[in-house]
């Protein structure tokens, strides 16, 4: 009873929390840079870790078995690996716009899965016997953490598109704007493109780095996600004499291996590299999506641990 | 070209390079000439490099060998003996291996390779895989074809367009073994061998080789230079040997770099997918499978379960084994659900001599002399009941269809006539071999008994004791050739991917008078190289007048 109890308190602290430090990140964004808060977000996100991680200690305990046997338990992994990601750079000290992210999908995570949506689930379930074994460990474990990392990395491609295009408008604007003020008077030209050119620099420096960041973090992500693919399949090898039988989710995770493999060839061309990669990394996003929450919807294949039904409360 | 210099050199090694024969020092910087890897264009190299045959330098022989890679040019001329490292070969792509053949044979599968090594053709065969295998999801596989009549209506296309005969001939009710996907994924491989064949090894050499920049603008021109005024090169090298690169030093110029494993390394991926797909390509071809649901106490031999999966099968001694259940048994939690189930199986050859006997569960199988059995299902045989004393009586236990993963089995014991056509009598359900649920002639519930605990029930005049449930095991079992190339594979992919990772750095140095001049450049972790190289920067330390002098005699001396 007392862990249950535990399990509760932990998930409203991480909660709560999280939307305190994405407040904060908001407040800086849109209204003013308050450095002291800097500070205290960090920290936020750092206690919000501890949480999640006693919260998954103490179900591991009170369960018996690896807190990672259905969709409930994977959501909450997936917030872990968010806030993971969010301490690494803050420990070597980069300071960088990762942060921005990584909160939010943590909140985002956690939020769903605390919200009524899975009450059913909320109770433990107990293991089938299919998934009794060591390999759950390490395959779901590497697989979450793929997931979180390469939802990261593409999410920072995402934005990085928004904010080239968000440029090219405005400049198409601005040139347009321009060429009339050239009819008119001709020295103003100069100034329009010279105050430009600055914030170009400084916005060209910024896709700069998200690019860098988006390609870390997807080349990580995309480390963890190949052994997290290959560990399930010589799991199924172990366990139904069969290492790869086209099932849905799995046909998914390896679409999902290939675009991102994809992403990391076009990189090599130096012409074309930044926006391509970007795209790539976009339609990433999406089919993770569908791999890691559509294919539970269906409820169909081997994989059908993970599904859950709407009728929750029928 | 180049001049040749015959000349002594101190070279000075602070560091043994781990690969020390291959690393050949070279004197003259190289231009190469490359726009763009896996590109159609062809690669051209001019490396001139001078070799020494005793590495402490005492032997004045130095052989001198000028490496033209082209596409077109002849075998350049080749002095003596040398390294096998330096052999030039001309880096004809296609025809290298078979010299007897004419020119133009010899172009056409370089041509071929060289289109098949285009990047962005890999990219679009990859796409089209991707593509594929979302459209096999979304499409239902192996049904009738009625199915896809109904579904894709020709009336009434799907997008407009889509009705059943695009889906019937291109394969895609099969897609995973139609013959679309599988020559894509062919034409892939092909891609992956041609592209590792021709852009990567030669990346490798390229690599391997380390040169020093002997001027102070080429070194500024990296992609990230600094100058240290008041050091020495030789106090750079020891700070780089500290950070754990490996530091080549001559006069005053220098090269360190750091993890070239992650150069290698893609190469290490694109061989272990080959490897893969050899694997897959000989399970799909040379490997048997088969089901079977054996009622404890009964047994059955391997060969007649298995079946050939493709032309490369062919059965061994073992398949003459018989398998015998002694045993099936579940374990259950206490609230009820199934916790896992166990066989206890025999195995016993020809002669009749048991050769193995295991208790297999899920994820935890029998292995013998290649074959493979895996618990991976279970059902209800019969049920063993006692009818007014008279019996045992076996009344099979049929399965009843449920939605989920549950099971529910059946069975009926008639009362009375049992030639009229509407029979009465008493069903029993059970959904484990737990407990049985008995209904009586009008289908209302009746009571629930254990098998093993002979309590009896009576219903309708009829007393029933159900002595045991009989359960059957269902085995998967499976040879399979493939699969150890396979976990080969797997292994260098993980291994490989990791390594790949790592990120190659390159750093040049040249003592400029007392200013040291640093460039450097890598290739991954391009946004951190900077702090870096900084923090490695300050630890150089800096000199002071008195030994500035000394220093700067030393070194052009």
């Amino acid at each position: 009873m007392i862990f249950s109890t535990l399990e509760h308190i932990l998930t409203h602290i991480s909660f709560s929390v999280v939307s305190i430090v994405i407040t904060i990140h908001l407040i800086t964004l849109l209204v003013d840079e308050i450095v002291g808060l800097y500070d205290s977000s960090s920290k936020g996100m750092i206690a919000t870790f501890f949480c999640i991680t006693g919260l998954l200690v103490t179900r591991w305990i009170y369960l018996g078995h690896f807190p990672l046997s259905d969709l409930y338990e994977s959501l909450i992994f997936l917030s872990w690996s968010f806030s993971i990601i969010h301490i690494v750079p803050y420990l070597k000290k980069h300071k960088n716009h990762l942060s921005a992210l990584t909160a939010p999908s943590a909140i985002f995570t956690q939020g769903f899965a605390t919200s009524g949506l899975l009450t059913e689930i909320h109770q433990s379930e107990i293991l089938v016997p299919a998934l009794q074994s060591q390999w759950l460990m390490m395959h779901v474990s590497m697989m979450v953490l793929g997931y979180a990392a390469l939802l990261c990395g593409s999410l920072l491609s995402v934005a990085l598109l928004v904010i080239t295009f968000r440029q090219d408008i405005k400049i198409l604007c601005s040139f347009s704007f321009d060429e009339i003020q050239y009819m008119n008077k001709g020295n103003n030209v100069l100034q329009n493109t010279s105050f430009l050119s600055v914030r170009n620099y400084y916005k060209a420096q910024f896709i700069q780095q998200l690019d860098h960041w988006s390609y870390r973090v997807i080349s990580l992500g995309f480390l963890f996600l190949t052994i997290g693919i290959l560990s399930g399949t010589v799991w199924a090898n172990e366990a139904w004499g069969s290492y790869w039988n086209w099932d849905p989710k799995k046909t998914w995770a390896f679409i999902t291996w290939t675009i991102f493999a994809i992403y990391l060839h076009t990189r090599t061309n130096k012409n074309l590299q930044v926006e391509n990669s970007a795209i790539v990394a976009s339609m990433g996003f999406l089919i993770i999506f569908i791999c890691y929450f559509g294919v539970n919807l269906l409820g169909i294949g081997l994989h059908s641990y993970g599904s859950f039904t709407f009728s929750s409360n029928l | 070209m180049y001049t040749l210099k015959p000349s002594f050199s101190k070279t000075l090694f602070l560091k043994s390079p781990l690969l020390r024969s291959s690393f050949k020092p070279q004197f003259f910087p190289y231009t190469t000439q490359i726009s763009s890897p896996c590109s159609s264009t062809p690669l051209s190299f001019s490396i001139t490099c001078k070799l020494k045959t005793s590495e402490d330098g005492k032997s004045s022989k130095s052989l001198a060998k000028k490496i033209v890679l082209s596409e077109g040019a002849p075998a350049v001329s080749e002095d003596g003996a040398g390294n096998g490292e330096a052999q030039p070969k001309p880096a004809s792509k296609g025809g290298g291996g078979g010299g007897g053949f004419g020119g133009l044979v010899k172009r056409f599968p370089r041509k071929v390779l060289s289109r098949l090594s285009n990047l962005p053709l890999a990219i679009g065969e990859m796409f089209t895989v991707a593509a594929l295998m979302a459209l096999g999801t979304a499409i239902d596989q192996g049904e009738a074809p009625d199915y896809y009549f109904q579904k894709f209506p020709e009336d009434n296309p799907v997008l407009g367009f889509f009705t059943w005969r695009w889906v019937l001939t291109l394969g895609f009710d099969h897609m995973f073994s139609s013959p679309i996907f599988l020559g894509m994924l062919a034409l892939l491989a092909t891609s992956l061998m041609a592209c590792t064949y021709t852009t990567q090894i030669p990346l490798v050499k390229v690599a391997r080789r380390w040169n020093f920049l002997h001027s102070a603008e080429a070194i500024r021109k990296q992609e990230f230079s600094e100058s240290l005024p008041k050091a020495s090169v030789r106090d750079l090298g020891v700070v780089l040997m500290g950070a754990g690169y490996e530091v080549f030093l001559k006069g005053p110029s220098l090269y360190a770099f750091k993890g070239l494993a992650g150069r290698f390394a893609p190469i290490g991926v694109h061989l272990a997918m080959l490897l893969i797909m050899v694997g897959g390509t000989l399970s799909a071809t040379g490997s048997f499978r088969g089901s079977v649901t054996v009622p404890q106490g009964l047994n059955f031999v391997m060969g007649d379960v298995l079946s050939p999966s493709g032309f490369l099968s062919t059965p061994t001694k073992a398949f003459d084994t018989e398998v015998h259940v002694n045993r099936f048994y579940m374990d259950y939690y206490d609230s009820g659900e199934v916790l896992q189930f166990h066989t206890d199986l025999s195995l016993f050859d020809l002669n009749g001599k048991e050769v193995m006997r295991k208790t297999i569960s899920v994820n935890d199988p029998l292995r013998f002399d290649g074959i493979t059995i895996y618990q991976t299902d279970w059902s209800f045989s019969a049920l063993q009941i006692r009818k007014d004393d008279e019996g045992p009586f076996n009344l099979a236990m049929a399965p009843l269809k449920l939605n989920g993963d549950k099971k529910l089995f059946g069975t009926f014991l008639p009362v009375g006539d049992s030639d009229s056509p509407n029979v009465k009598g008493i069903s029993m359900l059970a959904r484990d071999l737990q407990s049985i649920v008995l209904y009586d002639k009008e289908g209302k519930f009746a009571g629930v008994r254990r098998p093993n605990s002979n309590l009896p029930i009576d219903i309708d005049g009829t007393r029933i004791v159900i002595e045991d449930a009989i359960g059957s095991s269902g085995l998967d079992l499976k040879t399979d050739p493939g699969v150890p190339i396979v976990y080969a594979g797997f292994g260098a992919l993980m291994l490989t991917t990791c390594i790949s990772y790592l990120s190659h750095t390159q750093i040049w140095a040249l003592q400029d008078g007392t200013t040291v001049v640093i460039g450097g450049k890598t290739n991954r972790a391009k946004l951190e190289f900077p702090d870096e190289m900084n923090q490695l920067l300050d630890r150089v330390p800096e000199l002071v007048e008195s030994s500035l002098s000394k220093q700067s005699d030393a070194i052009s001396g």
